[in-house]
């Protein structure tokens, strides 16, 4: 069964980017093979000078490392470790050096900084969403992914994380996709992508 | 790029619960299993290791040389003297009497030399070596016998000696071996004064040496024989002091090996399983780490040092409780034990055990961690993953790896590679069979039609569910109830072969050395004091075999590299008869019985076994040395023998011209009607034949059903760790269904099943499993037990079917009550509060 047909997608660097669309439109399994998480069938798919359309699962999961961030719905933190070590994580599995000092000035700059050593069932929803998005900037990733990352929280704490994530991203200057049923929240990106039956239905720059 | 296995660790460390939350029955199991393995390995070593330590106290000396019914000439004196320094005395079983009281004794005579090797001590304390002519030290047993105590006087044959002290500790008792009666030691006179030495005396003299410290016992000894060739030497080194004890010990402390490793197998399932469902909880963890950018060889590492940590936690654990509980098993299995061992910390042991533990981890964790590492990412997106595949091909090296690996090891210790390897062959037979079994009962469930009671369907239908343990419990369980059935019917079968055979048969007393001049008298004074007894006298002499086969090419003994396994009688002396007849109970198989007063060539029958044993015809000829002669008689016939009668069962049966004319006493067997004539006769007897000694069978045999009785507590003690390994797996299987059966209940419960109703839900699918794997284990047990009894052991097939079905069905009740006690709390959950947490 083809998900996806004919998308041809460039997006700059640093572009932040909403992609729209109903349920079963291809939005998550658009994501899923632009991070890199799953191989498109065909097709050429390049981020940050990194060939992702001829890896294997190994392969994207060492490229992924340091280049791409990734912020979900369900926020996914470990359950076993602290919000420090949470955000550890990813710099060490890129290799990259003084992950402790890092996460923990990651953290501080998403208000956290004395939440450090709680484990995430200590945390509120809102906060490990920020722990979550702490996680995925820490590396200074090229590209963040955002997946309904406002869907499990309520209207105000949603807002403020969504303030959050585009204040970080900016301080960054990584490129910024976030997958959203929320129109309002797609018109807070330079650009918005609506998605219909796995194609492009349109694709448009916001004011 | 691999992660490095530093940051592997920092992360593995992270995700790991200080406590060990979901990794527990891999500890637990690791734990009994390693903890068994460690103790059994520990306790033998502990044995052997005291056993050759201290091989020169134990054997009295450096070299023994023992010969039976003389004591040594001059010339061989001579030789050993010259060897270095000599202590020598006598061995004999006699009679010792104290008034009215009689008790049958090892009596030992030593010269002044004795003990060469450590000090004798007394229970008030002294150190002392021979005791003073006239004197005598007596073991506790003799003195209780005799209720005599210190300053005391007892007799011996026609002699009185004074009780000088009573032995607290003998430096060489184990090197002296099985004996017949508790010891009395005397100075090297006294059999002689006595009148107990008398030609054709059953007794032994045997010579310790001390060798020069650059001397190899070993070749000393083998010019020994060489330079005296039929004198029937019998000759043993520092090195095997207390063969019979080192052989006992290596044969059991292999067997519980065995044993054990049949538990860690079993606790091998409950790995499998804890480590399956561990990771099966991890599910989201893994995807996480992976969309964070984890390779599968990333996620194999982070996991692989999460459960190595475990098991490492496990394992020592293991070998910690092995070490501290070996000097409580030394005690609880006391008098089985040659050496009681302190608290011994044994590193090859220990080695052993933790080898075998992390092998057995390997073989089970290796599959489901293989699986893990494929759990893909996207399962964080997608509420539905398809089921992963298992990759057997992935597992095949690792498992096989293991395998071979357990193998190995279980071979290369091994000291009977052929019992391990049919072991090892059987294990897995049978965990391929149940685990066929259990993947079948799956495959029946969801085909059975569905029962009308709601229940019994829910129960069938967790047979079969997606994630049902089923296979699990079915190995578990059925190991475990299999070795329940297994002891049983293999220890009431023992019993029963003993209880039905030797009693009826088996005489009350052995008489020996009974002068040939006095049957009569002897014949008179037991119809005397019991008239319904009956008597048999056979002639009884001692030599050993030295050469056998066709006239001309015969084979020396002497010259033989190894002896046959089955070739006992060609070690040493053994006892020898002649008779005019055919010897009651045997049946000749081939070749003919001399006629009554033959006078032709000396002619010999020997036991059929030992004929085809060593390829003998009839016609061959027969060499033994008796009483320092060669002596050579041609086989003329073959017997069967009948050894359960526990009589006079000879090897050899000489025609009466073939050996008579050498000094010899008789050996007199008495059954007796009337168990209240056992005192008189037995005080009868020592009055009218001081010189004779009187064995009495009852306690020979009690002894031998105490030994078996502890040897059986040594295998159910083993064979507990294998039930408590299959309970903890049991527990583990509940637990890991623990979340889809709080769902099932929950849902129930909304639905108006009362708390008993499930309760009785849980009881019918359990019952139902329990009561099916009951009559499998019946059956594979039974078989088992039967090998070992029919095949191993050559014994009648019979088991009290009673008892092993009591057995089998206090099994099933632990089983089943522990299944349904670790059930209880999820039936305690409350539906409103469970389901908000669904």
């Amino acid at each position: 069964m083809e998900i996806l047909r004919g998308i041809d997608l460039v997006v700059p660097r640093g572009q932040t980017l909403a992609l729209l669309g109903p349920s079963g439109s291809g939005k998550s399994s658009l994501m899923a093979v632009l991070s890199g998480l799953e191989r498109a069938s065909a097709g050429e798919l390049s981020i940050a000078g990194a060939d992702f359309a001829r890896m294997d699962e190994d392969a994207l999961a060492a490229a992924r490392r340091g280049r791409i961030g990734v912020v979900l719905q369900a926020f996914h933190l470990l359950p076993t470790m602290t919000a420090l070590e949470n955000v550890m994580t990813p710099m060490e599995l890129a290799g990259l050096p003084d992950p402790r000092a890092r996460a923990a000035a990651e953290l501080a700059a998403v208000g956290l900084g004395h939440r450090l050593d709680h484990y995430p069932a200590q945390l509120s929803g809102g906060e490990q969403q920020r722990v979550a998005i702490a996680r995925a900037l820490a590396p200074r990733p090229a590209l963040v992914f955002a997946d309904e990352p406002t869907g499990n929280l309520d209207a105000a704490t949603g807002a403020a994380i969504m303030d959050l994530l585009f204040a970080r991203r900016a301080e960054t200057g990584a490129t910024l996709i976030v997958i959203t049923h929320d129109p309002a929240l797609a018109e807070r990106c330079q650009r918005i992508i609506t998605l219909a039956d796995g194609r492009i239905a349109s694709d448009r720059l916001t004011a | 790029m691999a992660l490095g296995w530093n940051t592997a660790w920092g992360i593995a460390r992270r995700d790991l619960s200080a406590r060990f939350r979901g990794l527990r029955l891999l500890l637990v199991c690791l734990f009994l299993g390693v903890g068994a393995l460690a103790a059994i390995g520990t306790l033998t070593g502990a044995i052997e290791q005291e056993l050759s330590s201290r091989g020169r106290t134990i054997l009295g000396g450096d070299l023994e040389v023992a010969v039976w019914q003389r004591a040594a000439t001059p010339p061989e004196l001579a030789a050993l003297t010259a060897l270095g320094r000599v202590s020598g005395g006598t061995r004999m079983q006699a009679m010792a009497r104290a008034g009215d009281l009689a008790a049958p004794i090892e009596l030992k005579a030593v010269d002044p030399a004795w003990p060469l090797v450590g000090r004798l001590t007394l229970q008030d304390g002294r150190s002392a070596g021979a005791p003073l002519p006239g004197e005598a030290w007596l073991a506790e047993g003799a003195a209780q016998r005799l209720g005599v105590r210190p300053g005391g006087t007892i007799a011996i044959g026609t002699l009185t000696l004074k009780v000088g002290g009573i032995i607290a500790a003998e430096p060489d008792r184990l090197g002296e071996g099985f004996t017949l009666g508790p010891v009395v030691i005397v100075a090297a006179d006294v059999p002689a004064r006595a009148g107990l030495t008398a030609p054709g005396a059953m007794y032994r003299s045997k010579y310790r040496i001390a060798l020069p410290p650059a001397a190899n016992p070993q070749q000393v000894g083998d010019a020994l024989k060489a330079r005296f060739p039929s004198a029937g030497f019998e000759i043993r080194t520092r090195d095997k002091a207390a063969p019979g004890a080192e052989r006992f010990v290596g044969r059991m402390g292999e067997f519980l090996v065995l044993v054990g490793l049949a538990a860690l197998v079993i606790a091998g399932i409950g790995i499998g399983g804890g480590v399956s469902s561990y990771l099966e909880a991890r599910r989201t963890s893994i995807a996480t780490l992976k969309v964070l950018g984890a390779t599968s060889a990333d996620i194999a590492r982070i996991y692989l040092l999460q459960i190595g940590a475990a098991a490492l936690v496990g394992s020592a654990a293991g070998l910690l409780a092995g070490v501290l509980i070996t000097p409580l098993l030394g005690k609880a299995l006391g008098s089985l034990l040659p050496v009681a061992p302190g608290l011994v910390i044994d590193p090859a042991a220990l080695g052993r055990a933790a080898l075998y533990g992390w092998l057995v981890a390997l073989v089970f964790a290796a599959p489901p961690l293989l699986t893990a590492r494929r759990y893909p990412a996207m399962a964080l997106m997608r509420a539905r993953v398809a089921p992963l595949a298992r990759h057997w091909r992935d597992a095949a090296l690792p498992v096989g790896l293991g395998m071979a690996g357990i193998a190995a090891l279980a071979l290369i210790t091994a000291k009977q590679p052929l019992v391990t390897l049919w072991f090892l062959g059987g294990s897995l037979a049978l965990l391929t069979l149940l685990g066929a079994l259990g993947w079948g009962l799956r495959r029946l469930a969801a085909r059975l039609p569905r029962p009308q009671d709601p229940l019994l369907r829910l129960a069938l239908g967790n047979l079969h569910r997606p994630g049902a343990q089923t296979g699990a419990l079915v190995t578990a369980l059925g190991f475990g109830l299999s070795a329940f059935v297994l002891l049983a019917a293999v220890q009431t079968s023992l019993d029963a072969n003993i209880a039905a055979r030797v009693p009826q048969r088996a005489p009350d007393y052995f008489v020996l050395d009974l002068p040939q001049t006095r049957v009569d008298e002897f014949r008179t004074t037991v119809a005397n004091v019991a008239p319904a007894a009956q008597v048999r006298t056979v002639p009884a002499l001692r030599g050993a075999i030295l050469a056998y086969g066709p006239e001309g090419r015969m084979t020396r003994v002497a010259d033989l590299k190894e002896i046959p396994e089955d070739a006992w009688p060609l070690r040493g002396e053994r006892g020898l008869t002649y008779s005019d007849g055919v010897p009651e109970g045997n049946t000749v198989t081939a070749g003919a019985w001399w006629p009554s007063n033959y006078r032709g060539e000396p002619l010999v029958s020997i036991d059929e076994k030992l004929a085809k044993t060593l390829d003998l015809q009839i016609g061959d000829r027969l060499t033994i040395g008796l009483l320092g002669v060669e002596r050579t008689a041609r086989i003329a016939s073959f017997r069967r023998i009948d050894w359960d009668s526990l009589g006079f069962n000879y090897v050899l049966v000489f025609s009466p011209n073939a050996i008579a004319d050498a000094p010899h006493n008789l050996a007199a067997t008495i059954n007796l009607h009337d168990p209240a004539t056992r005192g008189p006769l037995l005080r009868a007897l020592v009055r009218t034949f001081p010189a004779s000694s009187v064995i009495e069978v009852g306690g020979v045999l009690t002894q031998a059903r105490d030994l078996l009785r502890q040897v059986s507590l040594a295998i159910l003690a083993a064979a507990g760790v294998a039930v408590l390994a299959g309970v903890a797996v049991l527990l583990g299987a509940i637990a890991a269904a623990r979340a889809s059966r709080v769902y099932d209940n929950v849902i129930l419960r909304v639905l108006g099943a009362s708390r008993r109703q499930l309760l009785l839900l849980q009881l019918a699918e359990y019952a139902l499993l329990g009561l099916l794997l009951a009559f499998v284990a019946l059956g594979l047990g039974s078989a088992l037990a039967w090998l070992v009894v029919v095949q191993l052991f050559t014994f009648d097939w019979l088991p009290a079917w009673p008892q092993v079905l009591a057995v089998l069905g206090l099994g099933l009740a632990l089983v089943i009550g522990f299944a349904l006690a670790g059930s209880l709390p999820l039936l305690r959950a409350k539906p409103a509060q469970a389901l908000r947490e669904l």
